[in-house]
């Protein structure tokens, strides 16, 4: 019984999309029975006008049986949604305000939401491409007892790796890997790029042929030193080779050595490293080379076997594919078990590390996912959180729509009864007033695809600052989003007025008058104009909170200046002047630097404040272990470090020309390290010796302010300085202090400082607010996002709460010219309405105030030396909230008072 | 033209035409006239009442249409007779024979 719902469908399908062709048939056949009917008529001997005239009559009028004949058509229900949308576009037409009102709220509101889906797609859910079954590659953390504080670190040696590899059985692929910005090309040519350095078992764990050549072995990735094969970067190989097939076997300069290109990776292909990472941001690494070459490579100064027979440098990570048949569970005991092993091995060449029972070893097998792991950066939570913003401003847009749609559905709803009346079925009317709100959170939804279009790069260049700037349009997860985000908030604001309809009266709905309309504001409306001031106040706060956060992170004193300041680092790429001539080279950089144009001064220093750090053995008499106490870095400069760095000496001297290599060791400590190690003393004049007990005293001469040095939270215990002349002079950067602020120098310093390096050394520039602007990124972010988006949903909320006022006001007209006839005032009248308005933004800053002070703990710590419960930003949000429903509730207010009794009272 | 002519009872339209269909293809007029001839006259179906229903039975499969030309030429849509059409057609004339059976029977009661 196929058959006749075939025809049936073929049928409708004809009527729906053929209708001309249809109509043109009807009307040939039609008119040929008209012709057939004269002709008969004509033959029993009337005259062909007058037997026309008689077909007709005995057709029944041609236009009558078309329009029959087109209902027996039957309408389907394609038409019918055809009917809807057409109805719902004409009556969204006759009120070009509302329509646009609405569109742009819901726009704002699936704007946000699709950008911010876009971002947290990236950081959290995006896999590496190419990686076959993600679910079961897992990256290795490794966490231990450090000085009884748990450590969790992803970052390994070589030789952790290889003892990992040979001790587990759960892994079908264990892959080791690292990205580094290393100098490609030879000569002038040569520029600083990012090079995947990987294991030959990366290839193995992804699922990626690549497009030319071939990828190297495990055979070339073994120690000691691997094989000096490259495998191009597609991208790299497009702009830079045209995508010429004859590179393969050419050579290609990377750091220090010469490579030998041997294959193309496809396209797309980045291996398993971080999208955030500076892989991204020029279409992949330039190139993937073996990771034994690299390591071999980087430490041709040092024992070349130590890279994969010690444990002291962790500068790789791992990434693992599961076997299918091993679970999560006893992949990581495997895992943890190896790592104790191996624990015991580096605890057999260094004595002095904690045993296994102290540092309790495990390791973890995290998603492969960086930022879903573990080691989440603060960034990444800070997107949760706005993400989750972002869908309160949804749903506050959500409820303003909604509450104008009903607004609308009750001005009309004698329309709706007249349409029950005449025979509308309740069905058909709740899908025309779906179809209603569903084309508007379509329009909305393109509007906030536009809107997510060009908002998104902004946002993007905030969290992900060297992603590649994708447009988010050709995305199809966004658009996929963005089309469920909009097809929920059709539905969500769709639901009130269609609730609205199932109290049917229709008698006294035909009866009233408008004025008994919307006598009462429905409960719904209340509870959805209390949701939205509830919400707003939640955001409000937490944008206060970020903001106060923010300014206190900027006024922190770090110990040194930023915004002057540029570091210079000098990359020697192979060329050797030895110590003497190392330091000589220093000297003269930075005399050729305090001559350049706006440079204020020049100086060397060792190490760069939130880069790096630099420790040695510390000894002073009286303390048996001074690390003990904490753990104190150092940092060597010149005579100019203070002044150029604008640390504050606060007692005693900083260096001079006088504290010579040959003079007096001296060093200048911080004043948390005073404290620390001479307590209730003056430091001044005390001794201490670096590196061993047997070395000569350096004399502390003078107390710093302090510094921060590894980040904006965690406070070391101390920090001390050395001249660097005295403390390897070779090893150093320089520092510049710029007349004016630093951006934008760089390049002039690069190119007058370049000339002075020999051979294929160079110089690279970079000002210290990059280095520094880092660290308060999530600050930052926060602090905007929240503020961007609490602003709009304040908006938003002020526009509801007056569209909901002044509606009301103009349905109790008539009450009100009632009330003003009995002797009524304007201050009466104007608290009548004004307290209403009041009335829901007391209860939603209640509300709201709650659910902020019990969210509090877990946005603790995202802020920075801020108590999520400072009553001065509850104060504020209570006072912005409370003033913004007044005035949101004044303007209709006043209408109000000015209605005129007789007007009012006449006008029905 | 008289006016003892019947009233055709509701849905036997439907049949009537599936049954004029029996013979082989035909077009709208040549139904009505046929019908009317069968009838001797003696039907009142109204012309405008045919075609509605020839496009409700095309809908439902029972008869589909083809254009062709007709005895003088003319281009006409010609009507015929599907195989459930005519499955149709014997259900419907049987159940039209019962419910006649079944009113003669009751007014046939003495």
């Amino acid at each position: 019984m196929l058959n006749p719902l075939l025809s049936e469908i073929r049928f409708r399908l004809r009527a729906l999309f053929r209708r001309d062709a249809m109509e043109h048939e009807l009307d040939a056949e039609l008119q040929f029975h008209l012709h057939q009917a004269r002709d008969k008529l004509v033959r029993e001997g009337l005259p062909p006008d007058e037997a026309m005239r008689q077909a007709r009559i005995a057709l029944g009028g041609v236009e009558v049986v078309k329009e029959s004949t087109r209902e027996s058509r039957g309408i389907g229900w394609l038409e019918r949604v055809g009917q809807d949308l057409r109805y719902a576009v004409r009556s969204l037409r006759r009120n070009p305000l509302f329509t646009t009102g609405v569109v742009l709220t819901l726009g704002l509101g699936i704007g946000v939401n699709a950008a911010m889906f876009d971002i947290v797609d990236r950081l959290l859910f995006r896999t590496p491409a190419y990686l076959p079954h993600p679910d079961q590659v897992h990256r290795v953390y490794l966490r231990y007892q450090d000085r009884g504080e748990p450590r969790t670190e992803s970052h390994l040696g070589y030789t952790r790796y290889l003892d990992l590899r040979n001790a587990t059985t759960s892994f079908s692929e264990l892959a080791a890997f690292t990205s580094r910005s290393l100098a490609v090309g030879t000569g002038g040519e040569s520029r600083e790029m990012p090079v995947s350095i990987v294991s030959a078992t990366v290839f193995r764990l992804f699922d990626a042929p690549p497009v030319l050549g071939r990828v190297f072995t495990t055979q070339e990735d073994t120690v000691p030193a691997g094989t000096r094969v490259a495998v191009l970067g597609y991208a790299y190989w497009q702009t830079a080779f045209g995508g010429r097939t004859d590179v393969l076997g050419q050579p290609l300069h990377i750091g220090t050595w010469d490579f030998t290109i041997i294959g193309v990776a496809p396209r797309g292909f980045s291996g398993p490293g971080r999208d955030d990472h500076a892989d991204a941001n020029a279409g992949g690494p330039v190139a993937f080379i073996p990771i034994t070459a690299y390591a071999a490579m980087t430490w041709t100064n040092r024992s070349p076997s130590d890279y994969y027979t010690r444990y002291n440098w962790n500068w790789m990570e791992m990434v693992v594919r599961r076997k299918p048949e091993v679970s999560l569970v006893a992949a990581n005991a495997d895992l943890s078990h190896a790592f104790q092993q191996s624990w015991n091995n580096e605890a057999s060449l260094s004595p002095s590390l904690a045993p296994v029972d102290v540092a309790r070893p495990e390791a973890i097998a995290g998603p492969v996912q960086h930022e879903r792991g573990p080691l989440q950066s603060t960034v990444t939570k800070v997107a949760g959180w706005v993400s989750g913003v972002a869908v309160i401003v949804l749903l506050i847009a959500c409820a303003n729509v909604a509450n104008l749609l009903l607004a609308r559905s009750i001005r009309r709803r004698r329309e709706i009864a007249v349409r029950l009346a005449l025979g509308v079925s309740r069905r058909r009317l709740v899908m025309q007033l779906l179809t209603e709100s569903l084309l508007l959170a379509a329009c909305g939804g393109v509007t906030g695809l536009l809107l997510s279009y060009w908002g998104g790069a902004i946002l993007r260049g905030l969290f992900l600052p060297s992603a590649s700037v994708a447009t988010s349009v050709t995305d199809g997860r966004v658009l996929a989003f963005a089309l469920a985000v909009t097809a929920l908030a059709g539905g969500l604001t769709g639901l009130a007025p269609v609730l609205q309809t199932r109290r049917p009266n229709l008698a006294g709905e035909l009866k009233a008058g408008i004025r008994d309309g919307g006598q009462r504001r429905s409960r719904l409306r209340t509870g959805l104009l209390l949701l939205q001031a509830t919400l707003s106040v939640v955001l409000l706060i937490g944008a206060g909170l970020f903001v106060l956060s923010l300014r206190k992170v900027q006024a922190t004193r770090l110990g040194f200046d930023v915004d002057p300041v540029l570091y210079i680092n000098l990359n020697m790429r192979g060329v050797r002047l030895g110590d003497t001539g190392d330091a000589q080279l220093r000297e003269r950089l930075v005399d050729a630097a305090r001559v350049v144009p706006g440079v204020e001064r020049a100086t060397l220093g060792l190490t760069v404040p939130f880069w790096d750090t630099w420790v040695d053995n510390l000894f002073v008499s009286g303390i048996d272990s001074v690390e003990r106490l904490g753990s104190f870095t150092l940092q060597a400069g010149s005579p100019d470090y203070f002044a150029t760095m604008g640390t504050r000496i606060l007692q005693g001297r900083g260096f001079t020309a006088q504290d010579a290599v040959a003079a007096p060791r001296v060093a200048v400590v911080s004043q948390a390290m005073a404290q620390l190690l001479w307590p209730g003393r003056n430091a001044v004049g005390e001794c201490m010796r670096v590196g061993a007990d047997t070395m000569p005293c350096t004399t502390v001469v003078g107390i710093s302010e302090d510094a921060k040095q590894e980040s904006l939270t965690s406070s070391s215990g101390g920090h001390y300085y050395l001249p660097i002349v005295q403390y390897h002079p070779e090893g150093a950067a320089l520092f510049v202090r710029m007349r004016q602020s630093a951006t934008g120098a760089e390049e002039q310093l690069r190119r007058e400082l370049q000339p002075l390096m020999p051979g294929d050394a160079y110089v690279t520039v970079t000002a210290l607010k990059e280095i520094v602007g880092g660290q308060i990124q999530s600050w930052r972010l926060g602090a905007t996002m929240f503020l961007a988006f609490g602003g709009l949903a304040l908006v938003l909320a002020a526009i509801g709460l007056y569209s909901v006022i002044a509606y009301d006001v103009a349905q109790r007209t008539h009450e009100l010219g009632v009330r003003i006839a009995l002797g009524a005032r304007v201050g009466d009248v104007m608290r009548l309405v004004v307290g209403d308005g009041l009335r829901i933004a007391l209860l939603g800053v209640a509300i709201g105030g709650i659910i902020a002070l019990w969210a509090g703990r877990w946005i603790a710590p995202l802020l920075y030396e801020q108590s999520p419960r400072d009553p001065l930003v509850f104060g504020a949000v209570t006072g912005v909230l409370l003033g913004v429903a007044l005035l949101a509730s004044a303007i209709p207010a006043l209408r109000a008072s000015r209605v005129n009794p007789n007007t009012a009272l006449r006008s029905e | 033209m008289s006016d003892e002519r019947l009233e055709l009872p509701q849905g036997t339209l439907d049949l009537l035409i599936l049954k004029a269909l029996t013979l082989g293809p035909q077009h709208g007029w040549a139904i009505s006239e046929r019908l009317q001839q069968v009838s001797r006259s003696s039907l009142q179906i109204p012309q405008g009442s045919l075609y509605p229903a020839l496009h409700r039975l095309e809908r439902r499969g029972w008869i589909s249409a083809h254009w062709d030309s007709s005895d003088n030429n003319r281009r006409a849509k010609f009507y015929e007779l599907t195989r459930t059409g005519r499955t149709q057609l014997k259900v419907e004339a049987e159940e039209w024979r019962r419910l006649t059976m079944v009113v003669e029977l009751v007014l046939g009661m003495t």
